[in-house]
């Protein structure tokens, strides 16, 4: 046990991967759109790397086992939503990225502006944007926080390692775009291969002799904890099935996700890749094993503590060093994401709140706006992890259900025939406002189903409405609010 | 427009197999290289995607 080498080898690596970022931006000069969408020329490999992130954040690497640990089989709901995206993606991204390159968007509000004719809109889905976001970039640091935790051995202070973690990245976001979080990402996903792979195979080899060994244990001590409970059930197979669909239609409305779209090369590279991503989802089963391996071996975590897993089995069973390199694997899964959240988050405010309402406009401030901005976010997400206590799991659905109330304006926007910005308006705030009355009740569910996707339903119900009863307009030509 | 439908369906399958199809996987036995059948039945649909959209994105080269 030996704290000094387990964070010595975290902070290597961060520093590390924050030089290849900002080498892999050297010589590239920073307009916005460079800055936002790396000049629209990422190619299909950095592409996969970007779209796939969402994948292996913190909330994947110590989420999902904290979920496989705490809840059992509900779990399992984290293996098929980013599938169920990747095919829905197949069919809108491309359409999505060519009227990005043909109009020019830099943002995903970009995307309400031009195609309702509306800045109003586009602010409005700005805002939620980055409302949203900054709970997402809490659940990185709040992950970021156990693994300092658990890799230095309760020897040191949490809140401040997080704050010097999270300064590092924020500066790094600062200097280098979404080019440099691109780059920062290979380091990631290859470090984060390796951390899932020994803690999904080789932790479930050393105690039951196989990957999926611990299952045998886990039903002899828990029995039903491997299967899903039934329709009506609190997280049975309604909620499973509810929530599926929510995070799938979730998945690219980010507006990370949405600028990562922007930022392909072609509309052919976006079909090979949702072809090929659903791959990358298989490291999540491993994370399961892992999970459920905790579960037999350090039995008893109650609610947030559920999220330490099985970094606590590394620490318990290995050296200083193994545990070393899988929570720098961990850390490097939560500040890179949380670089391109942050990104995400203060480029929709500096353009589409400030910047087309006719503040800081041109292009070099507006690059200056959006790196202050990076550091305001840092900030705030600072702020609110600093209150807020959730588990990794919980606080991504509750950014989740916010975020999907975009997904109709998205999809009928990049029709011929769109309803009017006051219909997408007014389903946006009517899903928000049941989301809300929702979180004041204190419920997730009713009668199993995902409130999110009540509150989906509702948008959309308010969306027709609105469309049937507002006066009649001529179908917008496609030139109309160039 | 037929190969866009052929893509149609080729993703509605695996979509539809990941929903609303584990509710009727949801069963512990038989068991799978050790995996509870559900999630097995999930591993076996994430595997099988990427062969659907293949065909989904050849009809459509066509």
């Amino acid at each position: 046990m030996n704290p000094g080498i387990a964070l010595g080898i975290i902070a290597a690596v961060v520093v590390g991967t924050i030089a290849l970022g900002l080498f892999g931006v050297r010589g590239v000069r920073m307009d916005p759109h460079e800055y936002i969408v790396g000049g629209r020329r990422i190619g299909a490999l950095l592409l996969w790397l970007l779209l796939a992130g969402e994948i292996y954040t913190t909330f994947t690497f110590l989420g999902a086992a904290g979920w496989a640990y705490g809840r059992g089989a509900p779990s399992y709901y984290i293996l098929c939503y980013g599938t169920v995206a990747f095919i829905l993606s197949y069919f809108f991204a491309p359409p999505l990225h060519r009227l990005a390159r043909e109009r020019g968007f830099l943002t995903g509000p970009d995307f309400f502006a031009d195609r309702y004719g509306s800045r109003v809109l586009a602010t409005i889905v700005a805002l939620l944007g980055f409302v949203m976001l900054v709970p997402y970039a809490t659940l990185q640091l709040t992950g970021v926080q156990i693994l300092l935790r658990v890799a230095g051995y309760g020897a040191i202070d949490p809140l401040a390692a997080v704050g010097i973690a999270f300064a590092l990245i924020a500066v790094f976001t600062y200097a280098s775009g979404l080019r440099g979080a691109a780059w920062a990402s290979v380091a990631k996903d290859g470090l984060v291969l390796i951390g899932v792979i020994f803690a999904g195979i080789v932790l479930p080899i050393h105690f039951f002799g196989s990957p999926a060994g611990a299952f045998d244990a886990v039903l002899r001590d828990h029995p039903g904890w491997l299967t899903i409970a039934g329709p009506s059930a609190p997280s049975g197979i309604t909620w499973v099935i509810s929530t599926t669909i929510l995070t799938g239609f979730g998945f690219f409305m980010w507006p990370q996700s949405m600028a990562a779209i922007y930022s392909a090369r072609d509309e052919d590279t976006l079909r090979r890749n949702a072809v090929f991503l659903p791959f990358y989802q298989l490291m999540l089963l491993l994370v399961f094993f892992a999970g459920f391996t905790a579960l037999e071996i350090v039995p008893g975590l109650k609610g947030t503590e559920a999220d330490q897993s099985f970094l606590l089995v590394v620490q318990k069973t290995y050296p200083s060093w193994v545990l070393g390199i899988v929570a720098a694997a961990g850390v490097l899964a939560g500040l890179v994401p949380a670089s391109v959240q942050l990104l995400a988050a203060a480029s929709i405010v500096a353009k589409n709140v400030f910047g087309d309402n006719g503040v800081a406009s041109d292009g070099g401030a507006q690059t200056r706006l959006t790196r202050i901005l990076v550091l305001v976010v840092a900030l705030l997400a600072f702020g609110f992890w600093a209150l807020a206590k959730t588990t990794l799991v919980g606080l991504l659905l509750i950014a989740y259900n916010g975020i999907t109330q975009l997904f109709p304006g998205v999809m009928l926007g990049l029709r011929a025939q769109r309803p009017p910005a006051l219909a997408v308006g007014a389903g946006i705030v009517a899903g928000i406002l049941v989301l809300i009355a929702f979180a004041v009740i204190g419920t997730g569910q009713i009668a199993g189903i995902n409130t999110g996707l009540i509150a989906l339903a509702v948008n959309v119900v308010v969306l027709a409405l609105v469309t049937a009863l507002a006066p009649r307009r001529a179908a917008q030509p496609e030139t109309a609010n160039a | 427009m037929r190969g866009r439908t052929v893509a149609v369906v080729c993703a509605a399958i695996p979509a539809l197999a990941l929903t609303f199809g584990v509710a009727l996987a949801n069963r512990l036995e038989p068991r799978v290289l050790g995996l509870p059948f559900v999630l097995a039945w999930i591993v076996l649909w994430v595997l099988l995607t990427p062969a659907f959209m293949l065909v989904a994105y050849r009809s459509e080269r066509a």
